[in-house]
């Protein structure tokens, strides 16, 4: 079936309506998912497109959130004025990780450089209490988006909705362009790229600095949603959970990264939903994984390709 | 005028000296081959030219002007470019899209242009993939344009990867090694290839190969390097009468 590519926009028109079927738990967790997606598109940036082993995502994730935790509560910004700030500090970030990358560090050596850069993150979070409120947590106050209070989920929801809609729109332009393909011939072949007049560098830069933007934006909406960032929000589990939604989703893929972080947000919480369910959580969610591993090695993106073209011609690369 | 001048260029790996002394140049309009057993220094002449190896000494000019110090990039920028012995192509990008990231120095659409995709950038966008397109079918192999460059057959990547390294119009192309794996009458297409861009677009042609009746064929000048050193220079049937190369190369 030939289809257009503005069927996109029936994914965002759709959710729409979902603060009328589900109850404030259930938006809970669909604004939860929202936060992974930004999560899953900004990793997706530097391991799946850049073709990076830097799992530096856990501290733009972090970083991002802490400041707009901190502008909130130390400068009293309302909340909505704080988010494009946390994404700077999250790109800020992204240029301080890409450092060893740019001296030819790769490969597991890049990925255990990127893991310490994490958990250096988690132990200032907790060495410095004055500002984070170190291991006791940081409470954030209620959102505000122009002096509107987000007091329900469902308010939450709408806004995060924007976010995360425009967010991926930039990404996915960003990414259709030279600038995707650029990131793309770095992955393929370093020495090619540069050989094609590619500033491998500056692009090495420009995209854990994109990754740092878009996941500390994610960030920001984490600490409006939850309310309470505490140090172990940001912890190994986290880069487990970062890795899992790529890799479910599909690598270098962006409606990968929207797949995963459903599939990988929601499946914990709808096991709970049922009663009979509960306890075996961890299992269930493991085993999924596992299967979704095993059964499709391309993530979930590559059963979408399979179903229609549209999804293959312009996100779908293995 | 020479297009290239190498200068008593020398490579050297800690003690090892892979190119040594080494001084040629390259003309407009001229093929030149390299030739000479494995690990003569070929190859890493031809990343020194390309920026990929530094030069322990000497120096490497380019229409006049030094550019053994910049960076690979810098080199392709100012109208260097190569094809590589293997793996050059990046496979997960179609054939189009492989040539249009060897038009990415002529792609100019700023950051915020993209972002809000302006008509500006779409333009420039649409442009670059018309003239791709355009080169893609001057080669013949228009048709393979939106398939991925891995599934491609072993000539049809080869073509594409010089449409890419040609797509910026270089006045010198380094190809290393385009002969190896191809069945005889894509052998000839590629030769013939070659001679019409040199003959007709006045190019400067650097060529690594081991394909030796392909080499005599097409170069105007050969160079046989062994261990790092010239150990013989002159057009074709010079160097296949030459004791030396025949010593080195063939083992005789």
């Amino acid at each position: 079936m030939k289809l257009n590519r503005s069927i996109f926009w029936i994914f965002p028109l759709l959710v729409l309506a979902l603060p009328l079927v589900l109850n404030q738990y259930l938006q809970y967790v669909v604004n939860l998912i929202l936060v992974y997606i930004l999560v899953g598109v900004g990793f997706n940036i530097v391991v799946g497109n850049l073709g990076q082993l830097a799992f530096s995502n856990v501290a733009f994730f972090g970083i991002g959130a802490y400041a707009s935790g901190i502008l909130t509560t130390q400068l009293g910004m309302p909340w909505w004025l704080t988010v494009i700030p946390a994404g700077l500090c999250g790109a800020l970030a992204g240029c301080a990780a890409s450092i060893p990358a740019l001296r030819g560090v790769r490969l597991f050596y890049l990925a255990i450089m990127t893991l310490a850069f994490g958990e250096l993150m988690r132990w200032l979070y907790i060495r410095t209490p004055g500002l984070t409120g170190g291991s006791m947590g940081l409470t954030v106050p209620e959102p505000a988006v122009f002096g509107w209070m987000l007091t329900t989920e469902y308010h939450k929801f709408y806004v995060f909705l924007f976010i995360v809609v425009v967010v991926v729109i930039a990404t996915s332009r960003l990414l259709e362009s030279r600038i995707g393909r650029a990131f793309l011939a770095i992955k393929n072949d370093e020495n090619a790229a540069a050989a094609m007049g590619i500033p491998t560098g500056q692009y090495f830069l420009l995209a854990f600095a994109l990754s740092g933007f878009v996941v500390g934006i994610g960030g920001s909406m984490y600490a409006a949603l939850v309310g309470h960032l505490s140090p172990e929000d940001f912890d190994l589990i986290q880069v487990i959970l970062h890795f899992a939604i790529i890799m479910v989703g599909g690598l270098g893929s962006l409606i990968g990264s929207i797949l995963g972080s459903i599939l990988i947000t929601a499946t914990p919480e709808v096991i709970r939903h049922f009663e009979w369910l509960v306890g075996s959580e961890e299992w269930i969610f493991g085993v999924s994984i596992i299967v979704v591993i095993l059964f499709l090695p391309r993530g979930l993106s590559s059963l979408l390709a399979k179903v229609n073209s549209i999804f293959k011609d312009r996100y779908y690369r293995n | 005028m020479a297009l290239l001048t190498v200068t008593n260029a020398t490579v050297q790996f800690g003690g090892l000296i892979a190119v040594n002394q080494v001084s040629f140049g390259a003309e407009p309009g001229k093929v030149r081959a390299l030739i000479g057993p494995n690990g003569a220094g070929k190859t890493t002449l031809f990343k020194a030219i390309a920026g990929e190896e530094q030069l322990a000494s000497g120096t490497i000019h380019f229409q006049d002007q030094a550019i053994h110090t910049l960076t690979p990039h810098e080199i392709s920028a100012r109208g260097i470019r190569r094809t590589f012995q293997t793996g050059g192509l990046f496979g997960e990008l179609t054939a189009l899209e492989n040539v249009l990231t060897g038009l990415h120095t002529q792609i100019p659409s700023s950051f915020g242009g993209l972002l809000a995709n302006t008509r500006s950038a779409k333009a420039v966008e649409k442009a670059a993939t018309k003239k791709a397109l355009k080169l893609l079918d001057l080669m013949g192999i228009a048709h393979v344009a939106e398939q991925w460059a891995r599934d491609l057959s072993g000539g049809q990547k080869r073509m594409v990867e010089i449409v890419r390294a040609l797509a910026t119009d270089p006045p010198l192309l380094l190809l290393d090694e385009p002969a190896v794996g191809l069945a005889p009458p894509v052998r000839l297409e590629l030769m013939n290839i070659i001679r019409r861009l040199v003959d007709e677009e006045n190019i400067g042609v650097i060529l690594i190969e081991h394909a030796i009746e392909f080499v005599m064929t097409v170069s105007d000048t050969i160079m046989v390097l062994n261990n790092g050193e010239v150990i013989a220079e002159g057009a074709p049937e010079e160097i296949r009468q030459n004791k030396d190369v025949l010593e080195a190369y063939l083992g005789r």
